[in-house]
């Protein structure tokens, strides 16, 4: 039952106000500062260019190249995220002998600063004194160039995330099979359905909602991704592993080109909502079914 | 609640999974030792290559950590400071209003009309230019004025009859947890320039504990109402029904009634919101350069000061990371009292 009460308005004015306000705010500046020619080095006073900064930035290589960079980050991260936290949390669902002492050390991840754990990071992959290396030399495969190489550079901070981040899909997923109810497993025991039958007939499906919103916080969440990238490579070596976040601030807070880089963060806003609006788009279909 | 065991499974498979989780568990946790190792190796049990255990492979010492506490790294010790009061400041002023709000969209009634949010958006922008361009004013000057008046606007546009949808909770809801989806960066970085502009007038916003605060707060609102709804829902409404019965006033029964009984919830939350503005970096590097500087800041920027030092490095990041690590065990006490259940529904 919901009241009707003058009070309400101070309840919610104070969240509103601070929100709109730092939301607000930007939205309108950055908007209309795309449209501009608009540097502060060298300082030349503005100039409407209309949509000349969106036209350069999509024949921009490196922006298209920031873009595949971060969505192969994401997609891949938060694919080996939800395989891996699934089956931790099914384990330790199913009472795997230790549970309880797993518990903070799984939590532990996720809480720390993701400056911190990309320095500790580059500490692991070092390719000389690192202990990674030492433990890759023992089957032959010395100093491998884990951060100098592009492509290993970018397996290796994929690697991270999935390290920092399996955590959250693992509580989450934990705390939704403690929902399931009990009554469809003994039924499925009655029939003699087997485990891997009871887990693509009944968990699986029934997890279907909640697997959605986790994947999806965790695949806006991967788009931003800045601080482990910025530590651990720098965004290099050249360009390799240069994500979106880390392109506009090169550009506005290194170059001081405003425009360009307010029409960028512009144009990483729409990319954002594309791939939320289709993902949700695509899982609608799946989630309707079950009702 | 099912916790069932794993049947299906013969007890080779059991132990199979067993071991799964456990290497799991060793790889989440490797990391951790080696950091705290390492923290206090002397130069040569670093250089030397890698050395695992105290005592046995190299001599501990407690070197780094006097180099910190005198500063010969950077000033660790207001830098902690920094985050601690701006963190702590920010988590309780979030939640604080964040559960007003949550609590209001859980129990009052809300109607806005698409067309307000229509007219405050396009008179904000709209004022915005005129002021700006048209009048001569500066940016930050032109944005405080198209506010209130767009506010203002709005709030009478939505007693008119307007025609289009009408918004209720459940969409303010919405509004508020949409805002975490922005990509941080369009905000981080223009609000740095209005900060600067706004500094240009005379009231200095960046490096400087409001501006950092007010846009942490502002950050951590949507989860908090997103996470307190859900507690705030859980409470049963007969409770404050026979309160209001005896005509409570409502500010009462929510400092008197509703906040005691969802103190585990509360707690919970600004933890969360606590370990969220103590770890972010993206505004902290645009928002700060010398007196506020926060810890993520400092210790990223070890790295490139410190090249391969990394008994200084370890040390660095053990500060920022031992404050989390004790609020894990925490939260996890808490979790086992099924207490964050109840926000992922």
């Amino acid at each position: 039952m919901l009241r009707n009460d003058p009070i309400k308005h101070v309840f919610i004015w104070p969240a509103v106000l601070v929100v709109l306000a730092i939301s607000i705010f930007p939205l309108i500046y950055s908007l209309t500062t795309s449209f501009l020619s608009y540097r502060l080095i060298p300082p030349i006073p503005p100039r409407v260019v209309w949509f000349g900064n969106y036209a350069s930035l999509l024949q921009e290589p490196r922006f298209w190249n920031a873009i595949l960079t971060t969505t192969l980050i994401a997609f891949i991260a938060v694919g080996l995220q939800y395989v891996i936290g699934f089956g931790v949390a099914l384990a330790l669902n199913a009472r795997v002998p230790g549970e309880r002492l797993f518990r903070v050390a799984l939590l532990l991840p996720m809480l720390l600063a993701p400056v911190a754990v990309a320095l500790v990071a580059r500490m692991i992959f070092n390719p000389t004194m690192g202990p990674l290396n030492q433990l890759l030399s023992m089957f032959g495969l010395a100093n491998l160039p884990f951060l100098t190489n592009g492509h290993w550079a970018l397996a290796c901070i994929i690697a991270v995330e999935i390290w920092q981040w399996t955590p959250f899909i693992i509580l989450m997923m934990l705390a939704g099979l403690q929902t399931l109810p009990e009554d469809v497993y003994e039924a499925a025991e009655l029939e003699n359905a087997s485990a891997w039958q009871q887990f693509w007939g009944i968990t699986f499906p029934m997890m279907l909602p909640i697997s959605g919103a986790v994947v999806f916080i965790r695949l806006i969440e991967s788009y931003k991704i800045m601080d482990t990238v910025f530590v651990m490579t720098g965004g290099g070596p050249g360009v390799d592993t240069e994500t979106l976040t880390l392109f506009a601030y090169q550009e506005g807070f290194k170059k001081f080109n405003l425009g360009y880089t307010s029409a960028l963060s512009f144009l990483f806003l729409i990319a954002i909502t594309i791939i939320g609006v289709t993902y949700l788009a695509l899982l609608r279909p799946h989630l309707e079914k079950r009702r | 609640m099912s916790r069932r065991g794993l049947t299906g499974l013969s007890s080779w498979n059991r132990r199979l999974v067993a071991v799964g989780v456990f290497a799991w568990c060793l790889i989440t946790t490797f990391p951790l030792y080696w950091v705290v190792v390492t923290a206090f190796k002397t130069p040569p049990g670093v250089v030397g290559g890698p050395t695992y255990i105290p005592f046995v492979d190299f001599t501990p010492t407690l070197e780094p950590f006097i180099d910190l506490y005198q500063g010969v790294r950077g000033e660790f010790f207001r830098t902690f400071l920094n985050s601690t009061i701006v963190g702590l400041s920010a988590a309780a002023i979030a939640t604080a209003i964040g559960a007003m709000a949550a609590y209001a969209l859980v129990r009052f009634e809300f109607k806005v009309r698409f067309g307000a949010g229509l007219i405050f958006f396009l008179l904000a922008l709209g004022a915005y230019l005129l002021f700006n361009n048209t009048l001569g004013f500066t940016r930050p000057q032109a944005l405080l004025l198209a506010f209130p008046i767009a506010l203002v606007a709005a709030i009478i546009a939505n007693r008119l009859p307007l025609p289009g949808p009408i918004l209720g909770n459940e969409d303010i809801l919405f509004w508020f947890v949409s805002q975490r989806m922005f990509p941080p960066i369009v905000t981080a970085f223009a609000l740095y320039l209005l900060y600067s502009e706004i500094g240009r007038l005379g009231f200095q916003l960046v490096d400087s504990y409001l501006g950092l605060t007010l846009c942490y707060v502002a950050f951590s609102l949507p989860i908090v109402v997103w996470l307190m709804r859900d507690f705030f829902e859980a409470i049963p409404i007969e409770v404050e029904e026979a309160a209001m019965v005896d005509n409570v006033p409502s500010w009462r029964i929510f400092l008197g009634i509703v906040v005691p009984m969802s103190m585990n919830g509360l707690l919970a939350t600004f933890m969360i919101t606590l370990a969220f503005v103590w770890n972010e970096f993206l505004f902290a590097l645009f928002l700060t350069n010398s007196r506020w500087q926060t810890l993520p800041i400092l210790v990223a920027g070890q790295n490139s000061q410190r090249g391969d030092e990394w008994w200084a490095i370890s040390a660095a990041a053990l500060v920022a990371i031992v404050p989390m690590m004790i609020m894990a065990g925490l939260l996890s006490r808490m979790m086992r009292s099924g207490l964050l259940l109840g926000a992922i529904k």
